[in-house]
């Protein structure tokens, strides 16, 4: 089955993407999962057993093929591993991949992120404030930086984004998970 | 003392306290409601398990230092003074045993009509958490 975590402040902006959806959708407005998880972008998967090991952990899979000719990834490869896991528990070679821990920085930007959206829930000012720290702290973090960017009525297709994204691009395209590319 | 908000992994909870210097100090009795963990003699302590400390670099008469005594038992924590916050992380064995360890750590999250579900509710089948965002 399929867990869905939506790493958004309001229901109101995930309920579209959610039509004829049948598995729960949980809204996690304060990125616990980007935590416990050290998750750092989104769409992350992790595959999770009958016993709650982790059979295989983070990794950047698609669900469509919306962004294939951007990112030259699409999702049957994924769909093919998830079938053969949970037809034969047959798991793909990266399943055994470790996932980096997040640093120091990367845990105190999720707690000042929460501190950020936080304030912005009671009409604090202090959010934008909150929401620089975390940014100086995990510059190049999807979960902090893009996250951030609606919260602060800006466009996360904008002219902020695309600066973070050559950032990233430009340190190597970090993520704590595993890529197809 | 004024009334701060501890931002717990779980949910905001309110209690008194004061900021001094780089540090917060609160009651030494409201600490495991926050923590999780209590002061006893023989340090930090949650059920069975307990953390040495020493305990006069965290206490202060009847005071805990917060910060100090979560670092102690593998917390992080950042104070936001004017607005008289302190967000708390989870324990970083949590996430060690999650990465390397490979046991997934349990959450509750609610759906988008508001109703909890956690991952343990759906234990015995295998499970494809999927984490995306509307940004």
């Amino acid at each position: 089955m399929v867990i869905a975590v939506a790493l958004d402040e309001s229901a109101e902006a995930v309920r579209p993407l959610t039509n004829d959806i049948s598995f729960p959708v949980l809204l996690d407005r304060d990125h616990l999962l980007a935590e416990l998880y050290a998750i750092s972008n989104v769409p992350t998967v992790v595959w999770i057993d009958e016993d709650g090991r982790i059979a295989r952990p983070n990794s950047a899979e698609v669900g469509t093929d919306m962004f294939s000719d951007f990112t030259g990834v699409g999702p049957d490869e994924h769909f093919d591993q998830v079938r053969e896991w949970v037809r034969f528990g047959k798991l793909p070679a990266d399943a055994t991949t470790e996932i980096v821990d997040l640093d120091v920085d990367e845990l105190k930007a999720r707690l000042a992120f929460r501190i950020a959206v936080h304030l912005r829930r009671v009409g604090d000012l202090a959010a934008n404030d909150w929401f620089a720290t975390a940014a100086e702290l995990a510059p190049l973090d999807f979960t902090v930086r893009r996250a951030a960017l609606p919260l602060q009525d800006l466009d996360p297709f904008g002219e902020q984004f695309f600066e973070f994204y050559a950032d990233w691009k430009e340190a190597g395209r970090p993520y704590h998970g595993i890529r197809r590319r | 003392m004024r009334q701060i908000t501890v931002l717990t992994p779980q949910q905001p909870i309110e209690l008194e306290g004061c900021f001094v210097d780089d540090s917060v100090l609160v009651d030494r009795s409201s600490l495991s409601d926050v923590l999780g963990w209590e002061l006893k003699p023989q340090g930090l302590c949650r059920d069975a398990e307990c953390v040495p400390v020493t305990i006069d670099d965290l206490v202060y008469e009847d005071s805990v230092d917060l910060g100090a005594a979560a670092k102690a038992v593998g917390v992080e924590s950042v104070l936001a003074q004017d607005a008289g916050l302190v967000a708390l992380s989870v324990p970083s064995s949590t996430r060690s045993e999650a990465l390397r360890g490979r046991c997934a750590p349990e959450f509750s999250l609610p759906d988008l009509a508001g109703e909890d579900h956690s991952l343990e509710q759906f234990a015995g089948r295998k499970r494809l958490l999927v984490a995306f965002a509307s940004w």
